[in-house]
């Protein structure tokens, strides 16, 4: 075990945040912290490579190849920066300079860190880059011409390149569908074979495929930790069991569309193009009344396209939309960033007032529905930012059920939230599905989620340049 | 071509609070000085011939130029015509500006385009060019000058506008709220406005200091306000040749811009443009 | 096509938009007191005291004064594009002669200012946005703000009074040589250093902060190593996207400076021609410096787009 960490805990100015954290790592011995935002689990992270922000302060045990790392100074840490220990950031889209070619951000490191000369960097770096599925032209390209999959393949060659022995990998699979956290999940294992990993996620499926150990971490704490087998198969405290239930793929699966369920929106032979792209083409889908249909597909595919056609947001290019209502006002949107979709300076009291005035709902049909919505009224006067993600995304819930539609379109509404409050959200929008009699598309990159939220499901595939194709699967009731 | 150049704005400088407010103290005191000032003042035009270029206090606060003209009333004078000028031309710049910016902005289409290629066309041209080429023929003429710096300064406010009302009619909360069935008025006032709005404050700011630039710039080359009528640039250039003998005297005029300049300044913060 | 092509036409047609604007606005202008041109034409030829109504009309049928303004219009933009702008009114010269002269001492002052303010303002930003926030930044943003609240008639003013009339050292007018030189094109340099400088400190401080800054040095580059290979480029790029606005600036403020210092640049030439009404050479000097606008900003996207790859991308 090269790393060992021992009652580490991390200050601020208004006390501790983490505490008592005991872990270790090692070649062929991952670690993976699980954990929710707030969890603090990025702070164990960033106390380890020495990268905690001004303010606060780390106490305890941090050795690493038999070297304690907490009373190093700021400048023996910094040496030790991509050398030893490598951290791979949240949104390597972001963490690419977009000045400059993939294959030169890798380059550099072989050549400035590890002090090769340059024909030798330049080949290193592309060897390593084709090595991890990135080959030839791709490399040349600049990260506005990468995808997020190829993106995140630079960055990680990047921490490889100076032979670090140590990699703290952060959140890596935010933002990425199924597939490539697949893929991801397979260059950290291989990693792991000749390097200590310790990743840092809240999604379990990722836990288990890097297997190793598992901590899970509540409000600055590790409250269980184990095999991964054990700890996410037998889950012993009642935070790690909630936890692993919110994983998807543990839902229960959801009941075909009943035979006699009314149409709520229909679309014939769609089509639609964006920026000289096809996006998809002789498409038909269906929504019935208390059913959800998912569409998943990779990022760009024309998911969020195809539900705002359904809306009338969009004008197809070709074909059409028939509706079981005219009232535009009874279709409506869930957004994926929830602070997104209000006004920013208005309070939710004010949202809510000038909704139900415009459409002369009486401010009693509100309360309750807050109710179920387990919205406590205290929220009603603080700002969008002054609350949750989970909880101004069962806000904007609220806003739409009051006007009472037939149709709802989700996209990607639960994808910013963490498990459990997916979970919760999820679990009301069914319930209120089921009531009203509801249409709902889900549109999501997760497949588990959308394995288990819908008896339908439509996947749009397309690839670099050519026409989509649609096609529909159905998921046979458990 | 750079509107968003700093959309992203760095780290803010702690204490910012301190020079906005600093800032509106003295633009506030300008504004009394040109207000009360001509009321208070004596006769700007009086010359008192055996008192000429007389030093500061005494019988004359700030002294007297080289007509025995009181410097203190004619600054007063000249920052009632500074200051009224460039307001009035902001308001006739600044109002059809913003809604032409908000109808662009909400159109689109053809509408869209005619207005953004007159702007073009305007700022085809620097806008001291453009009101130097329309001064020309009626140099002095104030109702002139007035158009050139009104027309200049629509083309900026346009332009911003249009721009952030453009990228706020695009976003999520925008179509949200159509979504929910409200119409263009509750999106304005909810939506748009409070963004605009210190969008606007910023580009009045820049707008009144520009346009004083301006004024003083041409009158100091006489095209612009020509003596007697006491503007700050032509005040500048009538005393430069009596510098060596009266030095504060060129110095008073140019203060008198400065501290205008550095007020709107302080009070402005960021340039949205 | 690729943005950089796009951006060029853009240019262009904002030459001819330049062109069509001069012409039009001096001949509609020009045309509502057709009887004084003919005058003035007449007495710069035939001295002051020789003029007559019958003169006037010589002169009127000669340069066609009496067609319609539009056939007036197209025939001066006809003779533009064959580099013919007529004669000056006061002192009987080719407008083209002239410009040219002119031309060369503006060019001559625009680019030492430019030059000036590169080394002057960049750097003193680069430096304050590393230490953003501290002392010397806060002092760094009063002074910039200081200057840009001065005009640039009035700064020149302040240099002269300082460096000529206080300490003796510098001259404050003429055109003899580099020393008469440096006084105007240290005004404008100043001017634009200040704004210049602030940009800087704001992009670099932007940019220090920035996810891929902070990657670059955990990937185990140092400061030093992370600031020139990843820092000054992605700073450079709203760096000089913010020159093509200075532009506006500079353009006006060597009008002002030409004047103060007595600089016989276009500018200098333009304001004299409003004075005696000298139509051709207004039109000549306001066509050259506006076209000047136009072709410094062209020369600022090519170099944006030589930076930044995003604009580059077809």
């Amino acid at each position: 075990m090269s790393l060992l960490v021992e009652n580490l805990s991390v200050a601020g100015p208004q006390g501790r945040i983490v505490q008592g954290v005991s872990l270790a790592a090692g070649p062929g011995a991952p670690l993976t912290l699980i954990g929710e935002t707030g969890s603090g689990k990025s702070l164990v992270a960033a106390a380890i490579m020495g990268t905690l922000p001004p303010g606060l302060s780390a106490a305890g045990l941090v050795r690493f190849e038999g070297r304690d790392l907490l009373p190093l100074s700021a400048g023996e840490r910094r040496a030790l920066w991509g050398r030893r220990i490598a951290l791979l950031p949240q949104e390597p889209w972001l963490s690419l300079d977009p000045t400059m070619p993939a294959t030169g951000q890798v380059e550099e490191v072989f050549g400035l860190v590890r002090g090769q000369a340059q024909p030798a960097a330049s080949s290193a770096s592309t060897r390593l880059l084709a090595a991890l599925g990135l080959g030839g032209k791709a490399a040349e390209r600049y990260p506005f011409q990468l995808s997020g999959g190829m993106a995140q393949r630079v960055a990680i060659a990047a921490t490889q390149a100076a032979g670090a022995a140590l990699l703290l990998a952060d959140e890596p699979t935010k933002g990425l569908d199924a597939a490539l956290r697949d893929d991801l999940a397979a260059m950290l294992n291989a990693r792991a074979a000749e390097a200590a990993v310790l990743t840092i996620t809240h999604d379990v499926a990722l836990a288990r495929m890097l297997g190793g150990t598992v901590a899970v971490m509540l409000e600055g704490r590790v409250v269980e930790s184990g095999p991964a087998a054990q700890v996410l198969d037998a889950p012993r405290h009642d935070y790690t069991r909630r936890l692993v239930g919110a994983d998807p793929s543990r839902w229960p699966r959801p009941a075909p569309t009943a035979s006699n369920a009314g149409v709520v929106v229909t679309g014939r032979g769609l089509a639609r193009g964006f920026g000289g792209r096809q996006l998809f083409r002789d498409l038909d889908i269906t929504v019935h009344a208390g059913e959800i249909v998912a569409v998943s597909g990779p990022s760009g595919c024309g998911k969020t396209t195809l539900g705002n056609v359904l809306l009338g947001l969009l004008r197809p290019d070709a074909g059409t939309v028939t509706r079981i209502t005219a009232a535009p006002v009874r279709f409506q949107k869930l957004y994926q960033d929830p602070p997104s979709a209000f006004a920013p300076h208005a309070t939710l009291r004010t949202a809510l007032a000038d909704l139900a005035r415009r459409h002369g709902i009486a401010w009693a049909r509100i309360s309750p529905l807050l109710q179920r919505l387990r919205l406590a009224p205290a929220l009603l006067d603080r700002l969008p930012g002054q609350i949750s993600g989970g909880e101004l995304q069962r806000f904007a819930l609220a806003r739409v059920l009051l006007l009472d539609p037939v149709f709802l379109f989700a996209d990607e509404a639960t994808s910013r939230l963490d498990p459990i409050t997916q979970q919760e959200v999820m679990d009301l929008l069914r319930a209120q599905m089921a009531e009203r009699g509801l249409g709902v598309l889900l549109v999501t990159h997760e497949t588990a989620l959308a394995e288990a939220m819908a008896a339908r499901r439509v996947m749009l595939d397309a690839a670099e340049t050519q026409a989509a194709a649609a096609t529909e699967v159905a998921t046979a009731a458990v | 071509m750079s509107d968003a150049v700093l959309e992203a704005g760095p780290p803010a400088t702690r204490g910012m609070g301190m020079t906005r407010w600093t800032g509106g103290a003295l633009l506030l005191a300008l504004v009394a000085f040109a207000v009360a000032g001509p009321l208070l003042a004596i006769d700007p035009a009086r010359q008192d011939l055996r008192n000429m270029l007389a030093p500061m206090g005494g019988d004359y606060l700030l002294g007297t130029d080289h007509l025995g003209r009181s410097i203190l009333a004619r600054l007063a004078h000249a920052a009632r015509l500074s200051l009224g000028f460039a307001t009035l031309a902001l308001l006739a710049a600044a109002i059809p500006g913003t809604l032409l910016g908000l109808v662009a902005a909400w159109r689109g289409g053809w509408v869209d385009r005619a207005l953004s290629i007159l702007a073009d066309m305007i700022l085809a041209l620097p806008g001291l060019l453009l009101v130097l080429v329309v001064a020309a023929f009626a140099p002095g003429d104030i109702r002139v000058l007035f158009l050139g710096v009104s027309v200049a300064l629509w083309v900026e406010f346009f332009r911003v506008v249009r721009a952030s009302a453009a990228s706020l009619l695009a976003s999520p909360e925008v179509e949200a709220a159509r979504l929910l069935g409200f119409g263009p008025a509750h999106i304005v006032r909810r939506h748009v406005a409070p963004r605009l709005a210190p969008v606007l404050a910023t580009l009045a700011a820049f707008g009144v200091g520009g346009t004083v630039v301006t004024i003083s710039t041409l009158s100091f080359v006489n095209v612009g306000v020509r003596p007697p009528m006491p503007e700050w640039g032509n005040m500048i250039v009538e005393l430069m040749p009596y510098f060596e003998e009266a030095p504060a005297h060129v110095l008073a005029p140019a203060a008198c811009i400065f501290l205008l300049l550095i007020a709107l300044n302080l009070l402005a913060g960021r340039d949205p443009r | 096509m690729s943005p950089i092509a796009r951006t060029l036409i853009g240019r262009a047609i904002q030459a001819v938009t330049v062109a069509l604007l001069v012409g039009v606005i001096t001949f509609v202008l020009a045309h509502t007191l057709p009887g004084d041109i003919a005058m003035r034409v007449a007495a710069s030829r035939y001295g002051a005291d020789l003029v007559s109504g019958e003169a006037a009309d010589l002169v009127t049928r000669e340069l066609g004064l009496d067609r319609p303004w539009t056939v007036q219009l197209l025939d001066w933009l006809w003779r533009v594009v064959r580099f013919d702008l007529g004669e000056a009114l006061v002192t009987g010269e080719k407008v083209t002669d002239e410009l040219g002269l002119q031309l060369g001492y503006t060019l001559l002052l625009s680019f030492a200012a430019l030059f000036l303010s590169l080394l002057i303002g960049p750097p003193l930003g680069l430096l304050l946005g590393l230490r953003a926030g501290s002392a010397m930044d806060r002092a760094g943003l009063t002074a910039s703000a200081a200057i840009r609240a001065l005009p640039p008639f009035v700064l020149g003013l302040l240099l002269i009074l300082l460096f000529s009339l206080v300490l003796g050292w510098l001259p404050p007018t003429g055109f003899e040589g580099l020393r008469e030189l440096i006084l105007p094109s240290l005004t404008l340099a100043l001017g634009l250093a200040a704004t210049s400088s602030r940009i800087t400190r704001d992009a670099t401080a932007s940019v220090v902060a920035a996810p891929y800054f902070a990657f670059a040095r955990w990937k185990g580059l140092s400061d030093r190593q992370a600031l020139l290979r990843h820092g000054l480029r992605n700073a450079g790029v709203p760096v000089i996207a913010y020159i093509g606005m200075q532009l506006v600036w500079l353009i006006e403020g060597v009008m002002a400076v030409e004047i103060l210092f007595a600089w016989p640049g276009v500018g200098h030439a333009l304001v004299h021609a409003v004075f005696a009404r000298d139509i051709p050479m207004l039109q000549g000097t306001a066509l050259t410096m506006g076209l000047m606008f136009v072709a410094l900003n062209a020369l600022v996207d090519l170099t944006c787009a030589a930076i930044d790859p995003r604009r580059r991308a077809a």
